[in-house]
């Protein structure tokens, strides 16, 4: 159990020397590994996504496949033999499907196995990864695209118990820390600064420049405050005309959305471009058409879309990610207390159900089952307490040793088929048995209870 | 027994006071509710007090500062209940109940000197105008501290550090509207006490106006306020320039009503002792 707990990726084990004929890994990209247009290419749409495990399986030979794509992250979540190598042939594969160097991508990416593999998920589920700590959609995101590789049929056993275990760790960490008890992302952050400075988001109009990831996510949530007129511009105009399709918008040509902007009240940017793409002279004459009401520009591109002087202009409030980012955290320190209370938690989940998911080890399953059937069993005897005592005390040891005997008699044969599936090194056999019997008997304590020991 | 109803509203906007730092502390109905109910209370006390002084010497009662302070007070109140029917302002009430208290304690501390009324004053115009224009100055008030809030809060989104006390704020927009509502209201009134004013005179003084320095300091402030106003129905000035010269004007309205009392003579020095 003390073997691999470092953060970094494991050394290759030589194959057969530790049962488990199932590796896990991860390979992927986030917001802080990887720049802003590097994770646009990757940026896979929805339909994209329904058909893309099923070409990584045909391509790399895993095992099982999940791809997890949003604004923040690309990554790809497999398992395979343990003999087998993954790490080269899905950033191969990434890079083909994005029109990248292999080169390039390697340079940004990041690669997990083993235990890693499942704590990164686990962080991830848990939004301990997100890029602003404690929001709560990636959860929902990891979940439906889970729901996605489920229906393409690209998951077995395995992944599904390690997505299936982070969501029951999220859930934990979600129960027992504080990190999610605010709005705290990035867009709802924006909207909350939009309620600051108009009263009513009904009324108002939102311009997406770009369609992009977190255009898109900032989208969603001004939708979900209320506001009911959206316009999309884009680059690429079917992208745009999809996009305001599925908000229910308008869509309006790139080189034209200037015209657009004095009826726009809410403005978000997130075009990958060089420089900005409105600059302060631009936005005076609209201010002046609008009758100086005030406007709400979000900067959410990298580099930025707006010149940073706009926000001087009377009337007018630009946030960019970074600033977003710090109002969202105006209780930092507090958070990041809950941060490392939920790292300890994500460590403990981890830890328990990497020995879980080897399957080399089934002492927890045995205590866990023994413990249960034992308390079944003194309760049951706490409760003939007032017929027990009109016993002889001869009699009554007599009772006590017969529902011991039952109770050895009934796990003796479970008990000892457990064993010899670890015995035979069968891991898969072992751990899903395990799991099984995790699910028979609730043997939910396990967990809390291992985690006390260490 | 007017000194009985004074002491009750003395109370009740302590209680309101303390209600409605609560209501900041802690944002909750319940209290936010008592801060209202305690400032009605007060207002209410206050004004049968006023009227009960009034009516025994046959005259309004503003005949020295705290009298003034007091009925002042008690129109603030007033004036701010009404606005709190149609806007939630919590905040604002959190600042009116002190303001509230300490008006209401200076008119029961200090009793003063009280000047005998002139007969002219008993006419029924000059109560008309006076509470006009009080009326009006407590409309400005009111929209100076909604400028401040706006200012302050203005200040923050500009400069990206949001503190937890400007959540309980309204919106910048709501914050302005309402301000917009105020002075429209206290530009109403003022120019109404002022039209009142002439009626009094020509009655009374029998020339419809006398060019003294009270007289000039209302003809600025309402020249500023009407300014402000047109500028604001013509090119949609608002936001940080309506707000920064809604402060300007209440800065003028209140070294007038300080100042030029008690240092210059005048018809109006006359009516305040």
């Amino acid at each position: 159990m003390s073997e691999n707990s470092g953060n970094r990726v494991r050394p290759l084990r030589p194959s057969g020397a530790t049962p488990g004929p199932l590796e896990v890994w991860v390979v992927g990209i986030n917001h802080e590994t990887a720049p802003i247009d590097l994770r646009e290419k990757l940026a896979f749409s929805s339909s994209d996504l329904e058909t893309l495990a099923t070409r990584v399986i045909a391509t790399t030979g895993a095992a099982e496949v999940v791809v997890l794509s949003t604004c923040n992250r690309v990554e790809v979540l497999a398992t395979a033999g343990v003999d087998q190598e993954l790490a080269g042939p899905l950033t191969e594969f990434l890079a083909l499907e994005a029109g990248l160097e292999v080169q390039s991508l390697h340079d940004h990416r990041y690669v997990y196995r083993g235990r890693d593999a499942v704590r990164h998920l686990f962080r991830v589920a848990s939004s301990l990864d997100s890029m602003v700590v404690g929001e709560s959609q990636i959860l929902g995101q990891l979940k439906e695209q889970f729901r996605v590789a489920v229906e393409q049929g690209t998951v077995a056993t395995g992944l599904r118990r390690c997505f299936e275990h982070s969501f029951r760790a999220a859930k934990r960490v979600r129960t027992e820390t504080e990190i999610a008890t605010r709005a705290v992302s990035v867009s709802s952050a924006a909207v909350d600064l939009a309620r600051r400075i108009f009263d009513d988001l009904s009324g108002k109009t939102v311009m997406l420049i770009g369609a992009g990831q977190m255009c898109e996510l900032a989208a969603k949530h001004f939708m979900s405050a209320g506001v009911r007129n959206l316009i999309v511009t884009n680059r690429s105009f079917d992208r745009g005309v999809e996009l305001a399709r599925r908000f229910d918008g308008t869509s309006v040509p790139f080189d034209r959305y200037r015209e657009y902007l004095p009826m726009v009240d809410i403005v978000l940017g997130s075009v990958a471009a060089d420089g900005a793409i409105l600059e302060r002279e631009a936005i005076v004459p609209v201010l002046r058409s609008r009758r100086n009401r005030p406007m709400f520009l979000i900067d959410l591109g990298v580099p930025r879309n707006f010149e940073p002087s706009i926000n001087e202009l009377n009337g007018c409030y630009l946030y960019d990610i970074d600033s977003l980012a710090g109002v969202a955290e105006d209780h930092r320190a507090e958070r990041t207390k809950e941060a490392d209370k939920a790292e300890r938690i994500i460590h403990q989940e981890a830890d328990s159900f990497w020995e879980l998911f080897q399957g080399n080890d089934i002492t927890p399953t045995i205590v866990a089952l023994r413990g249960k059937l034992e308390g079944i069993r003194k309760s049951e005897l706490e409760r003939a307490k007032t017929a027990l005592r009109r016993m002889d005390p001869e009699d009554r040891e007599a009772m006590e040793a017969m529902t011991q005997a039952i109770v050895n008699k009934i796990l003796h044969i479970p008990l000892s088929v457990l064993k010899e599936l670890a015995r035979e090194q069968d891991a898969s056999g072992a751990s899903e048995a395990t799991d099984f019997v995790h699910h028979l008997f609730e043997l939910e304590m396990l967990y809390e209870d291992k985690s006390k020991e260490s | 027994m007017t000194s009985l109803l004074l002491e009750g509203s003395l109370l009740a906007y302590l209680i309101g006071t303390v209600a409605g730092g609560l209501a900041l502390w802690r944002s909750s109905d319940g209290l936010r509710h008592a801060t209202i109910a305690a400032l009605l209370v007060g207002v209410v006390l206050q004004g049968s007090s006023i009227l009960a002084r009034s009516t025994a010497v046959g005259g309004l009662v503003v005949r020295n500062f705290a009298e003034q302070v007091s009925f002042f007070t008690c129109l603030l109140v007033a004036v701010h209940l009404l606005a709190q029917l149609r806007f939630r302002l919590s905040v604002l009430a959190a600042v009116v109940g002190p303001l509230a208290f300490i008006g209401s304690l200076i008119g029961l501390v200090d009793q003063g000197v009280v000047a005998n009324v002139p007969e002219s004053f008993k006419r029924p115009w000059l109560p008309v105008h006076i509470t006009l224009a009080f009326l009006g100055n407590a409309a400005f008030a009111l929209s100076f501290l909604v400028s401040l809030a706006y200012l302050w809060q203005e200040r923050q989104l500009k400069s990206r550090t949001i503190s937890q006390w400007i959540r309980r704020l309204p919106a910048l927009e709501s914050l302005d509207r309402i301000n917009f509502t105020f002075l429209a209201w206290g530009f109403v009134l003022l120019t109404l006490s002022i039209l009142s004013a002439v009626v009094w005179a020509e009655l009374s003084l029998g020339r419809f106006l006398s060019w003294e320095p009270r007289t000039t300091w209302s003809a600025i402030v309402w020249l500023i306020y009407a300014a402000l106003l047109h500028a604001r129905v013509t090119v949609g000035w608002g936001g940080r320039r309506a707000a920064t010269l809604t402060i300007v004007g209440f800065g003028v309205l209140f070294i007038s009503f300080l100042g030029i009392n008690v240092l210059s003579p005048g018809q109006h020095a006359v009516a305040y002792g």
